[in-house]
């Protein structure tokens, strides 16, 4: 069975980006530009892997984090962020809530974003 | 010196990334005994440290010794595709 990717991000070149990566793998990929449609979009259907942008207007990133993981506590959600200390402030009090997030970094290429989907979905690739 | 060097990034200490350090150590304690090193790394706290060493997501589990090194991303339970990965391979049991 075709496992399912959502992305939420509310750049739209970055969203194109995850469906271009990944277009060739049989994965099916979902795309939506704000936090609030990625928690209705993941309430409608499940999801084997989720890509969540941590710095978007409206609902940020942690927001919709947390919203997902009240009804979804198992989906593997990758946070989309540069690794700078400011942006960790706000993560740093999500994991205080206990709640379950991996981090993927920006900016991101094609061929990564192939890679921990493929890692995440059938497992460890070495390289 | 032990054989194997081994560093393992993960998200926060949080009780998933704590299940993922089990994970590994009881990996680990399997297949080399006393013989391996592991390094943990909190990307949260210690982002610098990502940053140079290149991680791209977590959690990314690198063995750094013996060369050449090798690393892996992702789900880190299953102990075999975990040791392939890292281009090992697993003790007859």
């Amino acid at each position: 069975m075709s496992k399912n990717i959502l992305v939420i991000d509310d750049e739209e070149n970055i969203r194109e980006s995850f469906v271009l990566a990944l277009e060739d793998t049989g994965y099916q990929v979902d795309t939506v530009g704000t936090g609030e449609e990625g928690i209705g979009k993941e309430r409608s259907k499940k999801y084997d892997l989720i890509f969540l942008d941590l710095k978007m207007a409206g609902m940020d990133g942690i927001e919709a984090l947390r919203r997902i993981r009240k009804v979804n506590k198992k989906t593997p959600i990758y946070i989309v962020t540069a690794f700078y200390k400011e942006f960790f402030d706000g993560l740093k009090a999500v994991e205080k809530e206990e709640i379950s997030f991996e981090l993927i970094k920006k900016p991101i290429h094609g061929d990564e974003i192939l890679l921990v989907a493929k890692s995440v979905l059938e497992g460890p690739i070495g390289h | 010196m032990k054989k194997y060097l081994l560093k393992l990034y993960v998200t926060g200490n949080a009780p998933k990334a704590e299940q993922v350090i089990a994970n590994v150590r009881r990996i680990c304690d399997g297949e080399f005994c006393d013989q391996y090193e592991l390094k943990i790394i909190d990307v949260l706290r210690q982002q610098q440290l990502a940053e140079d060493e290149k991680i791209l997501a977590t959690p990314t589990l690198i063995r750094e010794k013996p060369h050449p090194a090798r690393r892996i991303i992702g789900d880190l339970d299953d102990k075999e595709k975990v040791l392939l990965g890292l281009g090992l391979k697993p003790h007859a049991e």
